[in-house]
């Protein structure tokens, strides 16, 4: 019999979460604003109509209009507001941001999304109509995805604390995915963030709004509003609710490992430990679960690509016409990954506490020579009291997120395309005598004609180099092992027939690169590994 | 009275430096303890109040104390103050590691990288920041760094000196400004630039050693000039490519370092012991008068690890690559001072 998952009890807490939520953003905010100037309760106010006026003044809705004009009125009002009406105001503001970050869970439709119809989650992000055919393709997916690492220390450490799981991203297949592998790993299902732009999709919002996620508006810019979804995510570790960050905010467009980490709701792990310390109850530990979602072939790497390469695409949060909103892109995807055993690759690390330490099988947080190591020793002051101090949480917090990249790296699972690409750009690089990628972009497709023998020499050097170095990944059990001639066809194979582009061919002796922006994408996933290395 | 944890400083090392920050620190009204490995050491001070092998004819305050058990230093204070050889920091973080906890603020005052080969990582200096070795080796994570012109006789006279304490944590600096500072005699600037204090140190030592080198070569006040010049350039170049904010190196770390371990830093009558900043400038000296080759002071060690950092991150370091060749016998003081002059001549 099935028991009902910490996330089953979030709707009977909802309304106390958001209370909890308001009083605590409001008394910070009343705290510093003791301090005049831009503490003050009217600046707070005014921060958040001013980006919200001239957010809504770009919306022509007639829904867009009257927000725009209740901000008006805020804002006309502020000069003449009384602290206590101030506070009213801070109050029904906050409440009401609170109540559309807040989530919703119904354990009926996890058991049907989990039990029933797994692939069903695999649908997230299609139209209702194409169920069927979505469904027919995506069957596969369950033996096609495999997860790797200490389950049974994570199994224990959900059941001992609350799990913070911070994957890597690189396409929005990644939650779905996910979600799908750790319920499959027997560990339980998580709350996160989404866009509420997902949530417009009937089929998708339903999901989403009955699986846990929470709203994450990314058109609200002002700093209350941020307030409201870190203290909302640290309520929910403080209670208990294992949660998703996504530390690399957006997907990575490069597919480089990604080390360049957001921290801002990576902290709350943090803060809610501090809570639990500082109210003299007994604290459940906070461990944070490094991901890997290692793809052979990923969805969204041509959109991506681009992206990375074109100045104008860095700014580019949210890209809304990218494969993964084409459905028949989804469906050719996911029939790839059908054709590959371990296409997809979950690899879990070791639990880390919020500071970055290892923790052991019993859950205990271990320094780097392997001794155990009180977490509240890092937060206490000189008196020997739990202190609170947000500079010294943003440097653990920084700690924290270089652990994170360093795991990732060593959690990388390398297959057979990334060692194609990355043999081939090398060879490719040697012969133009440049690695500028702009410069061998200009190339006639002619300059990348490099000899298959030099490739399979390279391949051989980034797998002994991984072998030697388990710092920088992994290999995947197919190419362990596997002759390097195998190995290369295998990548050929599979970067030829997905991708709308050809990516390598093969020409007799020789190889030769007609995408040379794809073959960069996928050689970008070992970019960590220094070209001394391989030789 | 003795006082609480929180108020007392804790000494990793009780040579010369180490005892005289313990005394200055007593001076000021707080509780010292210092940690040695020699019992003698340890029983001298708590005895008859004196280290006659590091500061000879120095009575110490009575409120500085010693400890033989690292275990017990770390129970008397919360911020220890790491002050110990370079080639020794590996095996006393070890120890210390074993018996301190996540609450301990560890402060390092040695103006050196570890051994070359020791450490492997992957931040530019390959994990031999004494930093690094704190956090590897223990389980602190509250680190920082003690750097500037400070001579051990100078403040155990009084005499006016400055350090720059560096950490991220702003509580590790705002804890050693207010438990080691003692205006107007000791004055501690705070920053955020752990790597670039550890660096510019480091760098200071093995520029002194050149400077010696040339004095011995007497190479005239013009290629002094040049040569003080270049190296604070090349300093800065190496702190920035390594991770550091290169106006760093213009500060109290860096250019207050070099300029005190030079000639005269020495009073008179001083020991190598009661003088360690002029070491690196003797062995400077020694070995543009022929000595034999030899990579006995911190300035030394850090000039072999520093080379191999410039050439990680890909800066040119005549100066110091000159400094290095020297030390390890690669090249005669001429050569050496040649083939700087005319790499920097030929790069700028």
């Amino acid at each position: 019999m099935h028991r009902a998952p910490r996330l089953a009890g979030l709707n009977a807490e909802r309304d106390r979460i958001i209370d909890e939520v308001t009083s605590r953003v409001v008394s910070a905010r009343v705290r510093k604003s003791r301090a005049g100037g831009d503490a003050s309760l009217e600046y707070a106010l005014n921060e958040a109509a001013y980006h919200e006026i001239l957010r809504l003044e770009k919306d022509p809705s007639a829904a867009a209009k009257r927000r725009a004009l209740a901000w008006h009125k805020l804002s006309n009002r502020l000069a003449r507001m009384t602290e206590a009406t101030a506070r009213e105001s801070l109050t029904d503001l906050v409440r009401e941001l609170a109540c559309d970050v807040a989530g919703n869970f119904n354990h009926r439709v996890y058991r049907v999304a989990n039990d029933v119809l797994p692939p069903a989650l695999s649908l997230l992000f299609s139209p209702l109509g194409s169920l069927r055919g979505g469904l027919s393709a995506l069957e596969g997916m369950r033996s096609r995805i495999v997860t790797v690492g200490p389950l049974a220390a994570i199994r224990a450490a959900a059941e001992r604390g609350t799990l913070i799981v911070t994957p890597t991203h690189s396409s929005n297949l990644d939650s779905v995915v996910l979600g799908f592998g750790l319920s499959r790993s027997g560990l339980p299902p998580v709350t996160y963030g989404a866009g509420k732009n997902l949530f417009s999709n009937p089929f998708l919002g339903f999901f989403m709004h009955n699986l846990g996620a929470y709203r994450v508006d990314r058109r609200l810019k002002f700093g209350l509003y941020k307030d409201v979804l870190k203290e909302y995510s640290t309520v929910l570790l403080e209670r208990g609710y294992h949660s998703l960050f996504f530390p690399g905010g957006t997907r990575c467009r490069s597919n480089q490992v990604e080390r360049h980490l957001q921290l801002g709701l990576l902290g709350t792990g943090l803060a809610a430990l501090e809570n639990g310390l500082r109210s003299g109850q007994a604290v459940r530990p906070i461990y944070v679960v490094p991901v890997t979602i290692n793809y052979r072939l990923v969805l969204e790497a041509e959109t991506l690509i681009d992206d990375h390469l074109a100045e104008i695409g860095k700014s580019r949060y949210i890209i809304e016409d990218d494969e993964a909103s084409r459905l028949g892109r989804i469906v050719e995807f996911s029939r790839k990954i059908i054709a590959h055993e371990g296409a997809v690759v979950l690899r879990l690390g070791q639990p880390m506490d919020v500071f970055g330490n290892l923790t052991d099988d019993d859950g205990a947080s271990i320094d780097h020579r392997g001794r155990p190591v009180d977490p509240a020793t890092y937060l206490r002051g000189a008196d020997g009291t739990i202190a609170r101090d947000p500079q010294r949480d943003t440097e653990y917090t920084r700690i924290l997120g270089r652990a994170l990249g360093a795991a990732y790296l060593r959690q990388t699972v390398l297959m057979s395309p990334h060692l194609l690409a990355r043999a081939m750009f090398e060879a490719i690089c040697d012969q133009a005598g440049t690695r500028d990628i702009y410069r061998l972009l200009r190339m006639p497709e002619s300059g990348t004609h490099v000899p298959f023998a030099s490739v399979l020499s390279g391949i051989d050097g980034v797998r002994r180099a991984v072998a030697e170095n388990p710092a920088w990944g992994e290999l995947s059990d197919s190419v362990r092992g596997a002759a390097a001639e195998d190995v290369a066809d295998d990548a050929i194979r599979a970067l030829s027939t997905y991708h709308t582009r050809e990516i390598v061919r093969r020409r007799g002796r020789d190889l030769t690169c007609p995408d040379l922006k794809l073959l960069f994408y996928y050689q970008n996933r070992t970019d960590h590994i220094p070209a001394e290395a391989l030789a | 009275m003795s006082e609480s944890r929180g108020d007392t400083v804790g000494i990793a090392g009780a040579g010369a430096f180490g005892t005289a920050l313990a005394n200055m620190v007593a001076g000021a009204g707080r509780d010292a303890v210092l940690w040695s490995t020699d019992e003698n050491v340890v029983a001298e001070i708590n005895e008859s109040h004196r280290s006659e092998s590091r500061l000879p004819g120095i009575t110490l305050s009575p409120r500085v104390s010693a400890v033989a058990d690292p275990g017990e230093l770390c129970r008397r204070a919360r911020l220890i103050v790491v002050a110990v050889a370079s080639g020794q920091l590996v095996t006393r973080a070890r120890l210390l590691g074993e018996v301190c906890d996540g609450d301990t603020l560890f402060v390092h005052a040695i103006g050196a990288l570890t051994e070359p080969g020791q450490r492997r990582g992957s931040s530019p200096t390959g994990g031999a920041l004494p930093s690094e070795i704190l956090v590897a080796e223990t389980p602190a994570l509250r680190i920082g760094a003690l750097a500037g012109p400070a001579l051990p006789d100078e403040l155990c006279r009084g005499r006016y000196a400055s350090m720059v304490c560096a950490s991220p944590f702003a509580e590790v600096t705002a804890e050693t400004r207010r438990l080691c500072g003692a205006p107007p005699v000791l004055r501690i600037y705070e920053g955020s630039d752990l790597a670039g204090v550890e660096l510019s140190a480091a760098l200071a030592g093995a520029y002194t050693i050149a400077l010696g080198i040339a004095d011995a070569l007497e190479v005239g006040p013009v290629p002094r000039a040049v040569l003080v010049t270049r190296a604070v350039a090349e300093g800065a170049r190496v702190v920035e490519a390594a991770g550091g904010d290169k106006k760093t190196f213009f500060g109290l770390a860096g250019l207050g370092n070099l300029l005190v371990r030079g000639p005269g830093s020495a009073p008179a009558g001083a020991t190598s012991e009661t003088a360690p900043g002029s070491r690196d400038y003797r062995l400077g000296r020694d070995l543009g008068g022929g000595a034999q080759p030899s990579v006995s002071t911190e300035g030394a060690r850090a000039a072999v690890a520093l080379i191999r950092v410039a050439a990680k991150v890909g800066v040119r370091a005549p100066v110091l690559a000159a400094v290095a060749a020297v030390v390890t016998g690669e090249l005669s003081p001429e050569d050496a001072a040649a083939a700087a002059a005319d790499t920097v001549a030929a790069a700028e």
